[in-house]
């Protein structure tokens, strides 16, 4: 519906129809439209005001903040603390290795978004490429550098590793449950069908806490592992999960006939699956997969309940000490605006996508 | 035999043989863990069962719908956890549907600056985490002016960063929560009835209005007056309902995040209903209103309650962030309790044991709603 | 007479061999050596004065001091520790799943922690009581005052249990709001989210004195609801684990008996003054040897952090900016409560 408007040419005239029609199209329309443009346009231009007209930019005119003279937002807090939000407790003067990291990682997203990398093998490649640039440089030690434990990882760089291990560890586990839940074998259906719907009942952060607190005690020592790995594979598991209901939707999407078809051309299950149906189910469960992905991006947030230093936890220490204290609003939309930028343009890439693909199935 | 029936059977034993194997490893893992698990514990010196339910906890948390003291077993304690989740979790089950539905049409709206509007709040409230949100918002309500300098409406509603403080009828806590089991049976009952959507919901708000004042006039404690409004007295407001800024704090963060989930499998819904349908309403000279509450919800409840149920679940587990700001919802109690009393296993068996109950029974209630809408439709 | 003298007899003959038995090694100690590095409990946040984070994001305070000592003692290098930040809810768990070898982070003694959950504790190393620190402009002196307000706690710790006791005890009404970590519970309170804050003196102290702006707009209330013994605390079973523990504390304690501070304690180690000395700093061998380590552990311990003193003055006293008062904290001998065990 709305794509048709956008392949029409825009002429003043045609402007003209649509606000008439959409704003001005009876009396209570028009004072509606002017009320709610007039609220809007007043909160942008507040919202203007203070994070750009008054703001104090500088640390060093930190004595500025909360004065009379700018009412507006203390960005000086940033300006000190910015390192602190970024990389949390890792080593100062390394900083750059966890920039670099952070950037493997994002360039990694931005990639697998290009069509042209969406065969398996492509896409596999470019996801362990990146996970494995973006370990190496942040621990260290096998390119010479200093080396630095997990424990020492933090902010936006932890998020952000968090995130993708936990959807490369997670994609395959899903996609095998998926299949575990179409299996014709009762046993192998009900082992997945419980485990999906066990975990899918319950909250994340029950499951993760689960996997810091109780794991080891259930598990014998030489399997524990670090505290993190443990959490990523439970938030795996909680993301496979999702996942496979997504892929299960993607089966059902494909009549079962390509199977037979598959089977008369005498291919075995495993080629007529890998190389006819998954692509097709890939295809369909691509939106709701984009979706489960931006969620998860989001969920990574919760890990500051179970004691990670992530984004969220160096926010927190940022304006923990008594002279930041009072511009935690700064510090929080700064955060926000951060997970907001790399969520949404996730989630309109999402809506893009979903939009081609109707397109090409009309 | 053929060589096809060979195939079969090899085929046939393959299947035994994974799925044995598949329960074989299942029981393995699991007996492992049990003796591990004992092992474990009793080298730390860990005793392990639910004795220590009967044991008093002796510390406090801040919030519970019935009466508590530090003598509390931890079976009570937890239970009041449980109910704080519960209460919570349908609170913002309520509101997020209500403002998520509104929300929603709004998204739908011809009106460009509504749509513009209703667009901004889901762009921005849906794509920011729930738990950034909530600690965000926490800040900025415990940074609001304290009890004395407390915002009021016409002295009788007041806002302060320990509340809300709103008048209320003078009933005891155990009839309060009685016109709110009452209230919810109303409005079960009016969806088994196949009520109009709008007529029922306006049924449904006035019934509960009506049986909540007379319930307060019929069974109002001796010598208090009919509505107890809020006062200032010493450290803190008296009379009242006090709605405490943790509880506060997480029905508005929850309500903010769920509504714009909710308003997009709204838009959603609507938007898969055939544009010829609304304009053959036009046609017939129906009311903006009639189209929505005749034609296209209706039409669109459909696509929108299965989604929508999984928004419920959800919301019933986003209560456990409560732990972030120090509101006290089984997911606090619990991980609190296992620092006290050190029975992790056992608390984390309730916890889960817990939400398996209620979000199986909220799926379960999705599913019959699903029915009934879908036997109205046909 | 006779018959005991020749029983202490055997016993010192008894004694005398000990040294030539091998001391079994703590498995504890053994994994540090073998993983290089000690795990050590951070704070999620800061801790002001016991468990800091600075800006260029480096673990400081008393309690990281003392993870130091005990890593050079072990590992000979002040820096070979690991700190896991963990709230305080999550300590426990986090030590029995040994994710941290030891707890040192102001923790309290108690007899549950002792039995139930399974841990074994140091020599106490501080000593401090639950307080109530309140709002000044509410005029409140003492925590019966306190009648229909909010009171502030972190969740998890024995605060949490010694201050809800102690109001129902004296009979004040009250609503509790605790918070799983410092930072919440101490914006909460500068927020005025409650009238009051339940916290441990030394630590409210330090809050007034630093972290609020105005120290004079805040009092501490004069109720003195407990003192505790702060202790390391350590999973049950390595005995060899808390006598290295303990001894490292001890050995803190002594070198500000004896004057030894990481300035001169080559100097001392090189020409001891005493006997006790001599022992301590490893001039003399067979201090190591007992633990399960090296001779010059203290030495080297000394050396990087200093003694006692060293480590109270440059986190919470004179040399820090909360310049506390040492009060219970103080060697015995200067009118404290600290003492080391005896050096034989």
């Amino acid at each position: 519906m709305t794509d048709k408007s956008v392949n029409t040419p825009i002429s003043l005239a045609s402007v003209r129809q649509i606000l008439k029609k959409r704003a001005f199209s009876t009396p209570t329309d028009s004072v509606l439209t002017f009320v709610v443009f007039g609220a809007l346009a007043w909160l942008a231009w507040s919202l203007f005001d203070w994070a750009i007209l008054r703001a104090v930019w500088s640390a060093e005119n930190v004595a500025q903040c909360g004065k009379e003279t700018s009412a507006g937002a203390c960005w000086a807090v940033i300006d000190a603390r910015h390192r602190l939000i970024l990389f949390g407790l890792y080593p100062f003067d390394q900083h750059w290795r966890s920039t670099l990291a952070a950037v493997a990682i994002v360039a990694t997203v931005v990639l697998s978004c290009i069509p042209l990398m969406w065969t398996a093998k492509r896409i596999i490649t470019l996801w362990i490429l990146g996970f494995t640039t973006y370990y190496l440089l942040m621990e260290g030690s096998l390119l010479g550098l200093q080396q630095v434990t997990t424990d020492g990882w933090g902010g936006l760089s932890l998020t952000l590793f968090l995130f993708s291990s936990v959807v490369l560890l997670g994609m395959p586990i899903g996609l095998g449950l998926a299949l575990m839940r179409r299996s014709e074998m009762p046993f192998v259906r009900g082992f997945a069908v419980i485990l999906i719907d066990f975990v899918r009942s319950l909250p994340l952060l029950v499951t993760l806490f689960t996997a810091a607190v109780v794991i080891p005690i259930i598990l014998p020592s030489w399997l524990e592992g670090d505290k993190i790995w443990r959490v990523i594979v439970a938030f795996a598991l909680f993301f496979a999960c999702y996942q496979a209901e997504v892929f299960r939707g993607g089966f059902q999407a494909i009549p079962k006939g390509q199977f037979e078809a598959g089977a008369a051309l005498g291919l075995t299950y495993w080629q007529t699956l890998g190389r006819i149906v998954l692509p097709q189910v890939f295809r369909h469960a691509l939106p709701s997969t984009i979706n489960m992905v931006v969620i998860t991006f989001k969920e990574t947030a919760l890990v500051i309940i179970i004691g990670f230093f992530d984004i969220m936890a160096s926010a927190k220490a940022a304006f923990g000490t008594g002279e930041w204290a009072p511009h935690y609003l700064e510090v929080y939309v700064f955060v926000a605006f951060i997970y907001w930028a790399f969520i949404f343009s996730l989630g309109q890439y999402g809506e893009y996508l979903k939009g081609r693909m109707a397109i090409s199935e009309r | 035999m053929s060589k096809a029936d060979e195939l079969r059977l090899k085929a046939k034993r393959r299947k035994i043989l994974i799925q044995t194997g598949l329960i074989g490893l299942s029981i393995v893992v699991i007996f492992g863990a049990v003796v591990t698990a004992r092992t474990n514990l009793q080298s730390l010196g860990l005793t392990s069962g639910f004795g220590f339910l009967a044991r008093s906890t002796g510390w406090d948390y801040s919030f519970s719908l019935v009466p508590k003291t530090i003598m509390d077993p931890y079976s009570q304690t937890l239970f009041v956890g449980f109910l704080n989740t519960l209460f919570v979790g349908f609170i913002a089950i309520f509101l997020t549907t209500l403002f998520g539905f509104i929300i929603g049409t709004a998204r739908d709206a011809s009106n460009i600056a509504i749509k513009t509007a209703a667009t901004v709040y889901v762009q921005i409230f849906r794509n920011i985490p729930l738990i950034l949100q909530l600690v965000f918002l926490y800040s900025v309500l415990i940074n609001m002016p304290g009890p004395r300098q407390a915002m009021s409406i016409a002295d009788t509603v007041f806002l302060s960063n320990r509340g809300l403080m709103l008048p209320g009828l003078s009933v005891t806590p155990g009839v309060a929560v009685a016109l709110l089991l009452v209230s919810l049976a109303f409005g079960v009952f009016l969806i088994w009835r196949k009520s109009d959507l709008l007529r029922g919901l306006l049924t449904w708000g006035i019934g509960s209005i009506l049986m909540c004042v007379i319930a307060a006039i019929a069974v109002r404690p001796e010598g208090a007056s009919l509505v107890s409004v809020p006062e200032l007295k010493g450290l803190r407001f008296r009379g009242g309902i006090t709605i405490p800024i943790e509880l506060l704090g997480m029905i508005v963060a929850i309500t903010l995040y769920g509504s714009a989930y909710i308003a997009e499998v709204v838009r959603g819904g609507l938007a898969q209903v055939p544009k010829g349908l609304t304009e053959a309403g036009q046609a017939l000279g129906l009311t903006k209103g009639a189209i929505w509450s005749r034609i296209k919800m209706p039409m669109a409840l459909r696509s929108i309650i299965p989604p929508l149920g999984n928004q419920w679940i959800f919301m019933m587990k986003a209560t456990t962030i409560g732990v972030a700001i120090g509101f006290s919802d089984l997911f606090y109690i619990v991980s609190i309790s296992i620092t006290q009393s050190g029975q992790t296993l056992e608390l984390i068996a309730i916890l889960a044991g817990a939400f398996l109950l209620v979000n199986g029974g909220l799926a379960i209630f999705t599913n019959w709603l699903n029915a009934r809408m879908k036997l109205k439709a046909h | 007479m006779i018959k005991k003298m020749t029983l202490s007899g055997v016993a010192a003959a008894a004694l005398s061999l000990l040294p030539a038995i091998a001391m079994a090694e703590s498995p504890t100690v053994q994994q540090i050596k073998e993983r290089g590095t000690l795990l050590c409990s951070g704070h999620n946040g800061s801790y002001f004065g016991f468990v800091e984070v600075n800006d260029k994001n480096e673990w400081k305070g008393l309690d990281i001091d003392l993870c130091r000592a005990l890593t050079t003692a072990i590992l000979g290098d002040p820096d070979a520790n690991q700190i896991v930040p963990l709230s305080w809810a999550q300590r426990f768990p986090a030590l029995q799943s040994g994710d941290v070898d030891l707890i040192i982070k102001a923790t309290g003694w108690t007899m549950g922690r002792d039995t139930e959950l399974g841990l074994q504790f140091s020599l106490p190393y501080f000593f401090g009581g639950t307080q109530f620190m309140a709002h000044g402009e509410l005029g409140i002196t003492e925590a019966k005052d306190l009648d229909g307000g909010t009171i502030c706690v972190e969740a998890g710790t024995t605060i949490e249990r010694i201050a809800a006791n102690y109001l129902s005890t004296i009979g004040v009404e009250h609503t509790m709001v605790s918070y799983e970590s410092a930072a919440e519970l101490r914006a909460a309170y500068v927020a005025n989210r409650c009238d009051a804050f339940a916290g441990w003196g030394p630590n409210l102290a330090v809050l007034r004195a630093t972290e609020i702006d105005n120290p004079d707009a805040h009092v501490i209330l004069s109720d003195q609801l407990s003192s505790e013994p702060i202790s390391a605390a350590m999973r049950q079973g390595d005995e060899e684990f808390v006598d290295v523990v303990n001894w490292m504390l001890a050995a803190m304690l002594i070198a500000e008996e004896e004057g030894i501070t990481s300035a001169n304690v080559e100097e001392m180690a090189a020409n001891p003054p005493n006997p006790r000395v001599a022992r301590l700093l490893g001039s003399e061998p067979g201090m190591g040897e007992r633990l399960g380590l090296r001779d010059t552990w203290a030495r080297e311990m000394i050396a990087a952090v200093g003694n006692f003193a060293e480590v109270y003055d440059r986190n919470l006293g004179a040399e820090s900016p909360y310049n506390l008062d040492r009060g219970l904290n103080n060697l015995w001998s200067h009118g404290g409560v600290l003492y080391a065990p005896i050096l034989d």
